[in-house]
C-alpha cells in the first residue's frame, strides 16, 4: 500500500525530470542511429565487394555492435534518479535539495531506493523493447541481400532479451554508485567514458583474468557475440549472474549508506 | 496537556564538535512555538532530527510519541520546511506538488487549493529554478500544508517574504494554532518571533538557554530583544555582541 504510493510518486518524479528525456533520447536514438551509420557501411561494403573493410556483414552483428550507446542511455538515467535529489536549487529560489522532500514525504529510505530502482528497470525494459527490434530491423532492410546471417537467426531472441538486461543491470549499478557520491558528474564521466569510449575493465583484462569479473565485462556475453575480444568473457549465464550479483551487493551497500547518512 | 512535539535531551555530533548538547523542549498544539537563536545555534539541526533527516547522537525527537522515521504517512501528521521550497528546480511547482501529494495519498485537488492558498496559482506551470526566494518560500509552505497536517515544523518561514507576505504567514500560523494545531518555527529574528510566538525557546552553542511562555522568558527585561542578547551571549554576559 504505502510502497505502492512511493512507487507512483516515484513514476511520477521521473517523467518530470528534464533530464530523464536526456537518458531516453540516447538510449533509444543513439543505438538506432549508430546501427543505420553502421549498416550504410556495411552495405557499401558488400556493393562495392570490399567485405575486408568492415569487421562483419551481418545485419545482427552490425545492430548488436550500437548496444552500447544504449548502455550511456541506461547509466545516464541510472544516474539523474539519484543526483537530481542531491542538485541543490538556485540561491535565488531559496537554495534546498529535492532529497529534504523526498525523505520527509518518505522516511523509509530503502522504500524511496527501491522505488527508484524499480522506475529505473521498467524504464529500461520499455527502451530496450523497442529500441533493439527497430535496431535489427532497421539494419536488415538497409544491408539487405547478401548478408551474411539473417535477423531470425538463432540466439537474437535471447541476446536481445541479454541485451535489456545488461542495460537495466548498468543503470542499477549507476544509481547505486551515484548514492555514493551524490553528485551525477563523477558516475556519468567514469561510466560513460568506460562503456562507450575506452573500456577499463578490458585493458585491464589483457593483464588479469579476473578483470572478466568486472561488472561490465562480467555481463558482456549477454548480447555480445563471438567476437575474438571476448573470447575469454564468462558465458551468458554466469557472467549475467556475476553482473546480477553485483549490482545486488552494490545496492545494498548503497541502501545501508543512505539509512545510516545524515540526509 | 498532551505534546505533539517532544524533543528530549537530543545530542547531536559533528566529528569531534558537539554542535547540540541537551536540547529538551515541547511544542504543544494550539501553540506556536519559537525556536529562536543566533545562525549556527543548531536550530536547523534540531529541525532537522526531529524530521528524521539526521541522526542524533543521544536523546530522542517525537512526533506523538513516535519517531518520525515510525510514521506512515507522515505529511498527514506533521508539514514541513527546511532551507527553500525542497522542489527540483527543473521541475514545475505543480508538478513538484503532485509527486508530494502522490507520495502520502493526498488527494490530487490539494496541489491546486495549496497554491492557491500560498498565492502562486498563476504560477503553478513555472520552473521552480526560475522562482525568487519568495516564491520558493511559499511553495516551500504550500508543500508544508499539502496534507493538512496537524503540525507544521517550518525552519526560518519568514525569510525572503515580503512585508505582505510577513503578514500573511503571521496570520496562517496564528489561524493554525487557534484551531487546535501545533506550530514550531524557528528563526533568528526577535521581532518576528515575539509577533506570532507563545511559547518561546532560545538556543545558542547548542544549549537551551531558556525555554517557557514568552512572557516568563523575558520577565526582568526591557525587552525580548535584550532578554535575547542577554541569554545568547557568550560568557561573560556582555551586553549586545
Amino acid at each position: 500500500m504505502t510502497f505502492r504510493n512511493t512507487l507512483a510518486a516515484e513514476v511520477r518524479k521521473t517523467a518530470t525530470l528534464p533530464a530523464t528525456f536526456v537518458a531516453l533520447a540516447v538510449a533509444v536514438l543513439g543505438p538506432i542511429a549508430i546501427t543505420i551509420l553502421n549498416a550504410f557501411t556495411v552495405r557499401n561494403a558488400l556493393r562495392t565487394g570490399r567485405v575486408d573493410l568492415v569487421a562483419d556483414t551481418s545485419p545482427v552483428e552490425t545492430a548488436f555492435a550500437a548496444i552500447p550507446l544504449g548502455t550511456v542511455g541506461a547509466v545516464i538515467l541510472g544516474v539523474v534518479v539519484i543526483s537530481s535529489e542531491y542538485t541543490v536549487n538556485s540561491t535565488n529560489a531559496g537554495g534546498g535539495r529535492q532529497l529534504t522532500a523526498t525523505l520527509t514525504a518518505t522516511p523509509g529510505r530503502l522504500r524511496v531506493l527501491a522505488a527508484k530502482a524499480t522506475v529505473v528497470v521498467l524504464l529500461v525494459a520499455v527502451v530496450a523493447t523497442l529500441t533493439i527490434p527497430a535496431s535489427l530491423l532497421l539494419a536488415g532492410q538497409i544491408i539487405g541481400s547478401g548478408a551474411s546471417t539473417p535477423v531470425g537467426a538463432d540466439g537474437v531472441l535471447s541476446r536481445s532479451v541479454g541485451a535489456g538486461i545488461y542495460w537495466a543491470l548498468t543503470a542499477l549499478i549507476a544509481l547505486a554508485v551515484t548514492v555514493f557520491t551524490r553528485s551525477g558528474i563523477v558516475p556519468i564521466v567514469v561510466l560513460v567514458v568506460n562503456s562507450s569510449l575506452v573500456s577499463v575493465s578490458l585493458l585491464l583484462s589483457y593483464l588479469t583474468s579476473l578483470a572478466w569479473y568486472l561488472p561490465d565485462l562480467a555481463g558482456i556475453r549477454l548480447f555480445a557475440g563471438h567476437l575474438t575480444t571476448f573470447d575469454n568473457a564468462l558465458a551468458p549465464l554466469t557472467g549475467g549472474l556475476v553482473m546480477a550479483a553485483w549490482a545486488a551487493g552494490l545496492l545494498t551497500v548503497a541502501g545501508a549508506v543512505l539509512v545510516r547518512r545524515d540526509a | 496537556m498532551v505534546a505533539m512535539l517532544s524533543v528530549e535531551r537530543l545530542v547531536k555530533r559533528r566529528g569531534s564538535r558537539e554542535i547540540l548538547t541537551d536540547i529538551t523542549f515541547r511544542a504543544a498544539p494550539g501553540r506556536v512555538t519559537g525556536l529562536l537563536g543566533p545562525n549556527g545555534a543548531g536550530k536547523s539541526s534540531t529541525l532537522r532530527i526531529l524530521l528524521g533527516l539526521d541522526r542524533a547522537d543521544a536523546g530522542t525527537a517525537l512526533v506523538n510519541g513516535q519517531p518520525y522515521r515510525h510514521l506512515r504517512r507522515p505529511l498527514r501528521t506533521v508539514g514541513s520546511m527546511l532551507d527553500g521550497s525542497g522542489a527540483h528546480r527543473s521541475r514545475t511547482a505543480r508538478n513538484h506538488l503532485s509527486w508530494v501529494a502522490r507520495s502520502n495519498g493526498i488527494p490530487k485537488r490539494r496541489v491546486a487549493e495549496v497554491l492557491d492558498q500560498v498565492g502562486l496559482g498563476g504560477a503553478g506551470r513555472t520552473r521552480v529554478g526560475r522562482f525568487s526566494l519568495g516564491m520558493g518560500q511559499r511553495l516551500g509552505l504550500a508543500t508544508a500544508l499539502l496534507g493538512e497536517p496537524e503540525a507544521l515544523v517550518l525552519d526560518e518561514p519568514v525569510n525572503g517574504l515580503d512585508p505582505e507576505g510577513i503578514r500573511w504567514i503571521r496570520g496562517l500560523l496564528r489561524g493554525h494554532a487557534s484551531s487546535g494545531g501545533t506550530v514550531l518555527l524557528s528563526s533568528h529574528l526577535m521581532s518576528e518571533v515575539a509577533e506570532v510566538a507563545d511559547d518561546l525557546v532560545v538556543i545558542a552553542g547548542g544549549r537551551v538557554v531558556a525555554n517557557g511562555p514568552i512572557r516568563e522568558v523575558t520577565v526582568g527585561y526591557p525587552s525580548l530583544e535584550d532578554a535575547f542578547f542577554a541569554l545568547t551571549a557568550p560568557e561573560p554576559t556582555a551586553g549586545g555582541r
